[in-house]
């Protein structure tokens, strides 16, 4: 009868833990090797790294509901909110983009707190309360905006966003890392991070063990508000306009993102380094597609088989009774 | 002495001059010949012949079913409709719906059971997806008309009783010879489609047509599905451009999708070497042209949309013959006369206002 043996156990555990970095590599040499002279150049990175800090932090903000076992489904339309009131207030009539930000930053944290007030305080599923609360917050856009794209934003954002650079870099892939490390330490390594994984693992055991589960689920729905106004921040300053209707289609992708995040890195965890590899994986994906001259629906197919599979791949190399849910 | 450097200099310069016309090659030139019309400030043209629209529409009502509600451009011409409506003296309701077609079957039904006279299907509420409430709305005795959704060559689709075309042909055609002259007919372009739209097959083939005749010039085309808008478009935009660095004009066939070509641009260097042209004339992407993110957006004026669209269906239900060209105009707005659309930009601005003297006297309204 074959056993593993414990160094075969620890090398399992470190594959899985690096399948995902090693999915991205093998996608860069294959594209690498077909397409050098276009695909392994640092200007198509650092257009890849530019480009998707709205995803990126709109996935992280769904990681910190799910670490805490709840659906935040309103993030989308949060960062069309967010976008809107600061294109109003700034484009329309002319409130300093700082203020006009800070306004932004305010009304997502605002709908966070509405979203944590119903699923705490009348105990109704989070799917559904985030649904009902993100359509609605979806009408408000519409009508807040006039059902218009506004144009006009103050440069100075656009500047900060994505004129500006770092090592040839726009400065958004920047804000996107900061937030990652910061919700890396507070996972890893505070007291709070423990706990919020505890009240997702087990709400009743951790509320036996005397931790303050509704305060913690809805202060991460707060955050995650906060965090669907920095996408919309960040979407605004790539575009230099806010459109009532785009936010909303972030919202499967950044799932997937999510998902795929769990099965790498901190296996079994939504973590935020596994969320932020996957968006770059996946589009890292799409870029060598789009390079190559394929047609959008084969990276549809990309996209979603890779999520499967690798999903799929995850839970047979475990072999555990645990699966993401 | 004096006369001899005069005469000299003025040789020198017709010289100059000669040169250049010789330099602009015939598709630069014939490109440019097709633009200089829409330059000029459209005039009004009568569809048809002046009809007494207040007594012959005075019992009549018109249900408008636009493709979604929640789409600027599509509230601009409903609310533009519904004055006109008034004006004139008839029911105009608009079906208020976020784009999904259970809505619009529902807005044909409820049109059907409150015995309106004709329903109109407004810029991309696709009648084939309709057929069988189609049908039964013309069995019921109500007229179904398609408006701003077809180009002139293309057929009525899903049976409707007619159509209100849009010369969107040549609105392809127009885009291709901006761009054509442009270069001196050396374009590399990216055209971005959007294939669920019908419109986009009619600026499409107007676009070969313009760019068969251009033989230096190299066009990719890349179908952005409705969907994919904001996920998909920049990261196609900035992978070609990174593939293929010759590229000088993104053409958008609808300005919308600019607002996510404009970031891509930026991100990988290109701005001042490729160019954006465009179509619609949607206020954002006129401020683009304001701020040169966009060289050219062929404008329509959505006011002028709505007058022509109320005049073609008017005359179906006042038994007069269809309207094959309403004459709604498409304007280039570039850098020289962005400012013209307002500044911000407001629909419907910067066109002129010889369409509103000219539709009510052909509507005997004065």
């Amino acid at each position: 009868m074959a056993m593993s043996t414990p160094n075969s156990a620890v090398l399992v555990d470190w594959f899985e833990r690096l399948a995902l970095l090693l999915a991205w590599a093998f996608v860069i040499i294959v594209f690498g090797a077909v397409r050098p002279t276009t695909f392994l150049t640092w200007a198509n990175f650092s257009a890849i790294l530019g480009s998707q800090a709205v995803l990126v932090v709109v996935a992280l903000g769904l990681t910190l509901t799910l670490t805490a076992g709840d659906y935040d489904l309103s993030i989308a339309s949060v960062l069309s909110l967010a976008g809107t009131v600061l294109a109003v207030l700034n484009a329309r009539n002319d409130v300093p983009i700082v203020w006009a930000i800070a306004a932004a930053l305010a009304v997502g944290a605002a709908v966070g707190f509405i979203n944590g007030f119903f699923v705490i305080y009348f105990r109704i599923n989070s799917m559904i309360v985030t649904l009902g609360v993100g359509t609605f917050v979806h009408g408000v856009t519409l009508w807040l905006g006039n059902q218009e794209t506004i144009s006009g934003i103050s440069s100075g954002l656009v500047e900060a966003v994505i004129v500006r650079r770092l090592f040839g870099v726009p400065l958004s892939f920047y804000y996107a890392l900061t937030l990652c490390v910061i919700i890396w330490y507070v996972f890893s390594y505070t007291v709070l991070g423990r706990r919020l994984l505890f009240v997702g693992r087990g709400r009743e055991i951790a509320r036996l063990s005397g931790i303050r589960v509704d305060r913690l689920r809805w202060g991460c729905f707060i955050v995650s508000g906060l965090m669907g106004a920095i996408a919309g921040i960040l979407y605004v300053g790539t575009v230099a306009a806010a459109d009532p209707n785009s936010g909303l289609s972030f919202l499967l992708p950044a799932f997937a993102a999510a998902f795929l995040g769990a099965t790498s890195i901190n296996p079994g965890r939504f973590n935020p380094w596994g969320t932020m590899i996957s968006v770059y994986f996946l589009v890292t994906g799409i870029t060598g597609l789009s390079i190559l001259g394929v047609s959008t629906f084969i990276q549809d197919l990309f996209y979603g088989g890779a999520l499967v599979v690798s999903v799929t791949l995850s839970q047979i190399v475990r072999g555990r009774e645990e699966r993401l849910t | 002495m004096k006369r001899a450097v005069w005469s000299g200099s003025l040789a020198a310069a017709l010289l100059m001059a000669a040169s250049a016309a010789m330099a602009e090659g015939p598709e630069a030139t014939r490109a440019a010949a097709q633009l200089a019309p829409y330059r000029q400030l459209p005039k009004f043209e009568a569809p048809g012949e002046a009809f007494d629209a207040r007594a012959c529409m005075k019992d009549k009502s018109i249900l408008s079913i636009p493709a979604s509600s929640a789409v600027p451009f599509l509230k601009v011409i409903e609310t533009s409709m519904a004055k006109v409506a008034k004006d004139i003296g008839f029911n105009l309701k608009e079906w208020e719906n976020q784009g999904q077609p259970t809505q619009w079957v529902q807005g044909i039904d409820y049109a059907i059971s409150n015995k309106y006279n004709l329903i109109d299907l407004l810029a991309g509420t696709d009648p084939r997806f309709l057929e069988p409430q189609v049908k039964a709305a013309k069995d019921a005795g109500l007229k179904v008309m398609a408006a701003h959704l077809t180009g002139f060559e293309q057929p009525p689709p899903g049976g409707v009783t007619g159509v209100v075309p849009i010369d969107y042909k040549r609105a392809g055609a127009l885009l291709g010879d901006w761009a054509i002259s442009k270069t001196d007919g050396n374009v590399n372009a990216l055209v971005l489609t959007v294939n669920d739209v019908l419109s986009t097959d009619s600026m499409v083939s107007g676009l070969k047509e313009e760019f068969a005749q251009c033989p230096r010039c190299k066009v990719n085309y890349i179908n952005i599905p409705i969907l994919d808008f904001a996920t998909k478009t920049q990261t196609i935009v900035q992978s070609a451009l990174t593939a293929d660095p010759s590229i000088n004009y993104v053409i958008p066939l609808y300005d919308v999708l600019s607002q996510w070509v404009v970031p891509a641009i930026t991100i990988t260097g290109r701005e001042g070497q490729t160019k954006i042209t465009t179509f619609n004339g949607t206020p954002f992407a006129i401020a683009f042209v304001q701020q040169g993110k966009i060289e050219m957006d062929l404008g329509e004026n959505l006011d002028w949309i709505a007058h022509g669209v109320v005049d073609a269906e008017a005359r179906v239900l006042c038994g007069l013959p269809m309207v094959k060209d309403p004459h709604i105009p498409l304007y280039i707005f570039d850098k020289a006369n962005a400012d013209t659309a307002g500044k911000p930009p407001q629909p419907s601005t910067g066109y002129g206002d010889a369409y509103l003297a000219g539709y009510r006297k052909l509507w005997k309204l004065q």
